[in-house]
């Protein structure tokens, strides 16, 4: 098996769109939460996201559109997009920039791109709706590759001329990390020399408010108090979007390219609950066998880990399996490894979260700190036993899990190495 | 001379007399669906959905078709040329054509249905179908794009002296493109160490480009065919050349019928070169027969003309 690494990173999301400043709020825990315009009625309970600064693309039209200078974008490459489209295509740009690929090594037959994206509810309301009231004809020729799950592989791989492999994954808020594991499988294998894998969201009020009826989401009107993963008082995640890019590349690719790498992927693995549509197995079992596949095929031992950034979104049902989860891997589980949830900073990326989340683990781990878990002000006892670490450790971790659990009881957990 | 497309012109209605009146909520409407087009677009439209003169078309279609034409191809808009091509020439691809067919239906208040749209290749094209969907008129036979393999087997002259690479034939006239290759066999000699395309090639471009149109696009009596051997050139006037044209240069042929009726055809004509102006005929008058045996074209179906148009290919898909 040839190994893989990270080698660049493009972002867009709620605490920073880019790497310095990404890196600066997880240390500094600063969060990137507001109270959110769209949400201020009296009939919608819930008043606070992760909010994207620097983009505007609440409008149907994607020509109000408006993003940071440094990009320009031709109405013919928006017209095909979602507003997470948009974060993606500038998110994509930054990542390649970063890995300081030349055109060749975006577009060969070697380099595939995997995304994950809940499609745009958004886009897709405001087109069935002007199709029942204007007709059949007066749809958008680009409503449906701007609106249904998949809009993001159908563009970037359209604009950015992607030759490999390519394809959408769709396990909810697991699908990044899944798009993660099998764009590894695609290098490893040797089957690719390097995969951009995307995760986005639109995180606006059709992709989050919806979570509202299942009473998932927080109704914190502090964007301060909102996301508290682990902390007693927890009642429900902070929605967000944006978009995270993640180039993985063959070691011989980064030899040849000398390339700077973020750290290694040495591994990963998954297994389903098989219990719930939505609701997470109470002992968190799928995410366990998920965590133990993962550290088998890294051929690593539970102690091994010095760091796991934690699916827990908040939800007070979610947090406590995946705890459970962890004391059941993590046999020394007080001691090792450090425990936190980036989600108190950001809120839920739904399927953004992964892939943006995996982005943390890489740049904790080239720079070498442990992100805190923000927010806790009495943990849960439920999740005691476990060293959730509410302030950001500045000793470097070596190995590092990222967890991702999906409704269905999907779970992915990536093992990540300092390289 | 506009000749009828048999299956669209039962379902081509003029827009009913008895409209209901042009509310403020629509005047709303149309100020929002035309927000990107300019001032003066909005203004037509007003005026047409108010009065129903179907003057203000042109103004229209052409103001929603410069909206969306990339902002550094607007130019050529500035002074717009019927036989400007919405692909080649104004970056129009099959997905905008359709953005440009549905603002166009929301703000004419009109439907246009797909087997419509295939042979829209030029700017006047597209004005000339809006103007007859809008007046109820029978639609126009659509222009047909002959690629070089399709002109060669029609015309009776050919290689070394076929002065036509590709060209779109319609009811109302033909227009073709050449590019000068600087491999022409009289540019050797015309002149020494300075190749010209002699202006006597040019008319003779035009002229072909003359024949040409009454091959394919007939002579004006639908039932009868011009017999390629029986035409040749007659006469000319006014023939002015305006600038020199050489080996590199791509020539923009076009002709329009004046008078056809046997034996006569007489035509005018142009060269362009881009946006500048080469050579005009006032008139050329070619002299033609019909074949002997009275024979009727039977009708194709729309789809085998020529390489399909942007369009087609969307509806094809």
């Amino acid at each position: 098996m040839r190994k893989v690494y990270i080698t660049g990173i493009g972002l867009v999301t709620s605490i920073g769109n880019d790497v310095p400043t990404v890196s600066q709020s997880l240390r500094e825990l600063r969060h990137g939460f507001e109270v959110y315009a769209p949400f201020q009625k009296a009939d919608v309970p819930v008043k606070v996201i992760g909010t994207i600064k620097g983009y505007d693309a609440d409008s149907y039209d994607c020509e109000d559109w408006t993003y940071p200078s440094r990009f320009s974008v031709k109405r013919d490459i928006l017209r095909g997009m979602a507003p997470h489209g948009l974060y993606t295509y500038c998110a994509m740009l930054d990542a390649i920039a970063d890995a300081k690929l030349a055109g060749g090594d975006v577009s060969n037959d070697d380099t595939g791109l995997y995304a994950a994206s809940g499609g745009s509810p958004h886009l897709l309301g405001h087109y069935l709706h002007r199709m029942n009231t204007m007709g059949v004809m007066r749809c958008s020729p680009l409503g449906i590759v701007a609106s249904i799950a998949g809009t993001v592989n159908f563009n970037l791989v359209a604009q950015f001329k992607i030759k490999g492999a390519s394809t959408g994954f769709a396990s909810a808020c697991a699908s990044s990390s899944h798009a993660i594991g099998f764009a590894y499988d695609e290098i490893a294998l040797n089957r690719q020399k390097r995969m951009f894998v995307v995760g986005a969201e639109d995180g606006n009020v059709e992709s989050i408010l919806p979570f509202a009826g299942m009473r998932a989401l927080s109704l914190q009107v502090n964007p301060d108090l909102a996301s508290r993963p682990f902390d007693l008082g927890r009642d429900g995640f902070v929605g967000t979007g944006g978009a995270a890019v993640v180039v993985l590349e063959s070691e011989e690719e980064v030899e040849r390219r000398g390339a700077k790498v973020y750290c290694e992927v040495t591994g990963w693995g998954q297994a389903s609950d098989g219990y719930n549509v939505a609701i997470s197995h109470p002992d968190g079992e799928g995410l366990r066998t998920a965590m133990e596949n993962a550290l088998r095929r890294a051929s690593l031992d539970p102690e091994a880990v010095d760091y796991v950034n934690a699916h827990a979104t908040s939800t007070p049902i979610g947090d406590v399996s995946e705890a459970r989860a962890l004391k059941a891997v993590f046999h020394n589980g007080a001691t090792r490894p450090a425990v936190s949830s980036t989600k108190a900073l950001t809120g839920h990326g739904l399927s953004l979260a992964g892939a943006m989340e995996t982005a943390f683990c890489a740049i904790a781990l080239q720079e070498g700190f442990m992100p805190g878990s923000a927010h806790i002000t009495r943990l849960d006892p439920a999740c005691e036993g476990l060293n959730i670490i509410r302030a950001t450790l500045t000793q470097p971790p070596h190995v590092v899990l990222n967890n991702s659990s999906g409704f269905g009881g999907a779970n992915v957990c990536i093992v990540l190495r300092q390289a | 001379m506009v000749q009828a497309v048999e299956s669209s012109s039962e379902q081509n209605r003029a827009l009913p007399s008895q409209a209901k009146p042009f509310s403020p909520e629509d005047d709303a409407y149309l100020r929002e669906a035309l927000k990107r087009c300019s001032a003066s677009t909005y203004e037509a439209a007003f005026q047409f959905r108010k009065t129903k003169n179907t003057e203000h078309l042109p103004a229209i279609v052409l103001g929603i078709i410069e909206r969306y034409v990339e902002p550094d191809l607007r130019a050529k808009l500035k002074d717009p040329d019927d036989d400007l091509r919405l692909i080649e020439d104004l970056g129009i691809d099959s997905l905008t054509m359709m953005e440009i067919v549905i603002l166009v239906e929301e703000v004419l208040q009109m439907s246009i249905n797909n087997e419509e749209l295939r042979h829209l290749r030029t700017l006047g094209d597209v004005k000339q179908f809006i103007e007859c969907k809008v007046r109820g008129l029978p639609l126009p036979k659509p222009t047909k794009f002959l690629p070089i393999e399709q002109i060669m087997s029609i015309m009776p002259i050919q290689p070394p002296f076929l002065f036509l690479n590709e060209a779109s034939v319609s009811s109302q006239g033909a227009s073709a493109r050449y590019k000068i290759s600087g491999q022409e066999f009289f540019l050797q000699g015309h002149f020494k160490d300075n190749p010209v395309m002699p202006a006597s090639i040019m008319l003779e471009a035009i002229g072909q480009l003359a024949v040409l149109f009454l091959l394919e696009g007939g002579a004006g009596e639908p039932s009868k065919v011009v017999n390629p051997q029986t035409i040749f050139f007659t006469s000319c006037e006014g023939v002015r050349c305006h600038r020199m044209c050489k080996p590199g240069e791509v020539l923009s042929l076009s002709i329009k019928p004046k008078r056809l009726k046997a034996p006569l055809a007489t035509f005018e004509g142009g060269i362009r070169v881009g946006q500048e102006k080469a050579a005009i005929a006032e008139e050329i008058t070619l002299t033609f027969g019909y074949a002997e045996e009275v024979a009727v074209e039977p009708a194709r179906p729309a789809a085998v003309n020529g390489e399909p148009t942007p369009l087609a290919a969307v509806v094809n898909a």
